[in-house]
């Protein structure tokens, strides 16, 4: 599904990623693992398309070129972060902002766009199975939202979507520990052959509750250390230091 | 100027005047011939060249026009939206009905020597007294709520070229009653200069809800000063949507005469193009205990310019004032332009005033945001927007016509 190769990736001409090599196949859950300011951040900003950053490498994704693709062409083909920090967006109705994007992403593959009625009916059944409380779509997008709503959004976002590449950026921060099972449920409702992910965190726990295939370490912009995912485990007693 | 007496001859020749209106119209006349179309050397006027502005869009300004009014189209009238009407077209009165209202208790007068009680507090007012023929004054008797909003239709059509016009409303509310009037233009003229004076007198315990809508993008210049008198708990509300004349200012001066009574002035400017619109506002709180807030939202594309000065008077007998003014802007080009000056002046010690400003452009990271959403750069671009724009158009109470004015700028819901 996505083959990323020797990716470099340089902002204000500080090099954060220094040759980056992964590949992930339809199906798997990828972890990635890494202490502050290693790229952990660059990595899901540059698959997702951020502009700011001097890029190059080789990135595949379902065959396609990734980088020459535009920040929505990637939501499009089924690309989607889970931010580490949801943007809040003053004035914008969360429903109608979801109802824009899913229709977006169905115009784009020539699918039938959903009206109002068939939108609501799929928001409160994704809402549901989050435990999500529905009058918060009503708000504005993510604004005066709590950190678990933000995340919890997030992953709604995700589940309604319905991606085939999710990234997600660190999404267990910020998180008690209710809240972490709720989001890692609905993450696991997901999983299925077709579908990816990229699991970005700073800590073991959250591996807990989503089993990655494979966890990769992340250090000063490579990947130092690939394995199981009782790797994690190993990093969670050790600590970085040990790689490094 | 030559031209300018040889029209004002002929208006005074037009109309049936008494010695008195005639000699009224004649002392502001020459005042505005004193001090012609303000230019920026006038403090007020420092960021709106309006001669420099006239000049060089209008060539040969005439002061006097005899259009045989032509037949109105229907089609600009608001449809599904029940309401009285006083059409302007082309500066002339052509149509007044009140038939939602108790005749009794909305009394409608065209008398021009009513004219007489404006005061000439700047040249263009003076060429407006000087020069108005179509006059017209709405009564709202007292313990009376009018059923429907009034909209006052602004029409120019596209014979109409050159000329400046000079448009009058006095309205005024007695005790305990209500108005809710919606000011629309509809331009299909070009390279005029639109000169409207209003003047609002809401006595005590009513409420005057006054919606400007200038929304058709359109050549002409215009200049709207609203004077508004409030008394003993009293309430102006205000909105101008400001996006579709070349140019615009829209001044208003608002007396808080009494206690209680509160002001409300929220207001969007969203421009293109070489559009420069301003809005210039002058609160006095002349009693205790009287309320002002201001709210204006400014989207600037292009090389568009837009203004806001916003003064708030607070007299020394005006305890316990609440006065508040904001204003924020999102410029989207470089060569766009906001000015804003905020003025407090303030006489008393017990009060609480504030003014805020901020201008910046939109927040990349939210359109980021949006578009790893599948939304494209446009759609994401006019979310943002629209999205900024909402809070002032919020600030409109009356549920009917805040979903007009809503769909008038395409926020949808």
């Amino acid at each position: 599904m996505l083959q990323i190769k020797d990716l470099k990736a340089k902002i204000d001409n500080k090099e954060i990623l220094k040759g980056l090599n992964l590949e992930i196949k339809p199906g798997e859950v990828h972890a990635i693992m890494g202490p502050n300011g290693s790229g952990k951040s660059t990595l899901s900003n540059v698959l997702s398309g951020k502009k700011g950053y001097t890029v190059s490498g080789n990135v595949t994704y379902l065959n396609e070129n990734l980088l020459d693709l535009e920040i929505e062409e990637r939501a499009h083909k089924g690309i989607f972060l889970a931010f580490q920090y949801p943007l809040e967006i003053p004035g914008v109705n969360t429903n109608i902002f979801l109802k824009t994007s899913l229709n977006a992403i169905k115009k784009a593959k020539g699918e039938k766009e959903l009206d109002a009625i068939e939108f609501l009916k799929l928001v409160k059944q994704k809402a549901a199975e989050l435990k999500f409380d529905e009058k918060i779509l009503s708000r504005q997008l993510n604004v005066g939202f709590s950190g678990g709503e933000k995340k919890k959004n997030e992953i709604l976002q995700m589940s309604i979507l319905n991606p085939k590449l999710s990234i997600l950026d660190e999404t267990d921060s910020g998180l008690d520990i209710d809240a972490l099972k709720i989001v890692s449920e609905g993450v696991n409702a997901l999983r299925s052959k077709e579908s990816s992910f990229l699991i970005i965190t700073h800590y073991q726990r959250l591996l807990e509750y989503i089993k990655p295939d494979f966890v990769h370490v992340l250090i000063n912009g490579k990947i130092v250390k690939s394995g199981g995912s009782e790797l994690a485990l190993e990093l969670e007693s050790k600590g970085y230091e040990s790689l490094s | 100027m030559d031209q300018l007496k040889i029209d004002f001859d002929k208006v005074i020749e037009g109309l049936k005047l008494s010695d008195e209106n005639i000699s009224f119209r004649k002392k502001n006349f020459n005042q505005f011939v004193e001090n012609g179309f303000p230019n920026k050397r006038v403090e007020d006027w420092k960021f709106s060249d309006l001669n420099q502005i006239i000049s060089s869009n209008i060539e040969n300004l005439h002061f006097h026009s005899n259009f045989a009014p032509s037949k109105i189209d229907e089609a600009i009238f608001i449809d599904k939206f029940a309401h009285n009407k006083i059409v302007y077209l082309n500066g002339t009165i052509s149509n007044v009905d009140f038939n939602h209202e108790d005749d009794t208790k909305v009394l409608v007068t065209r008398d021009l020597s009513k004219n007489e009680n404006f005061k000439e507090v700047n040249p263009l007012v003076s060429l407006n007294n000087a020069l108005t023929a179509s006059y017209i004054r709405v009564t709202v008797k007292e313990n009376y709520s009018s059923n429907k909003p009034l909209i006052i239709y602004n029409i120019t059509t596209k014979d109409l070229k050159s000329t400046a016009l000079n448009l009058k409303t006095d309205i005024v509310l007695e005790k305990n009653s209500s108005l809710k009037v919606i000011n629309l233009f509809d331009d299909n003229s070009e390279n005029n200069f639109i000169n409207i004076v209003q003047n609002f007198d809401i006595a005590q315990d009513s409420t005057l809800k006054n919606y400007k809508i200038d929304h058709k993008i359109n050549s002409n210049i215009k200049y709207c000063y609203n004077n508004i008198n409030l008394e003993k708990n009293s309430i102006s509300e205000n909105f101008i949507l400001s996006t579709g004349s070349k140019f615009i200012k829209n001044e208003i001066n608002c007396n808080l005469n009494d206690e209680y009574s509160s002001a409300f002035i929220n207001g969007i400017l969203n421009l293109t193009k070489s559009q420069h619109h301003e809005i210039k506002t002058n609160i006095n709180h002349l009693a205790e205990n009287t309320k002002s807030y201001q709210l204006i939202k400014s989207v600037l594309n292009d090389s568009a310019k837009g203004i806001y000065q916003g003064k708030i008077y607070v007299d020394s007998k005006a305890q316990k004032t609440n006065g508040y003014q904001l204003s924020k802007a999102l410029l989207l080009n470089e060569n766009t332009e906001f000015d804003g000056k905020p003025e407090l002046e303030i006489y008393a010690d017990d009060v609480k005033c504030s003014h805020g400003a901020t201008s910046g452009n939109l927040d990349e990271d939210a359109i980021f945001y949006l578009m790893s959403r599948g939304l494209s750069h446009q759609q994401s671009k006019e979310l943002l927007i629209n999205g900024f724009l909402l809070d002032a158009v919020e600030k409109i109470t009356d549920e009917e016509i805040k979903i007009l004015i809503k769909k008038m700028i395409g926020i949808t819901e």
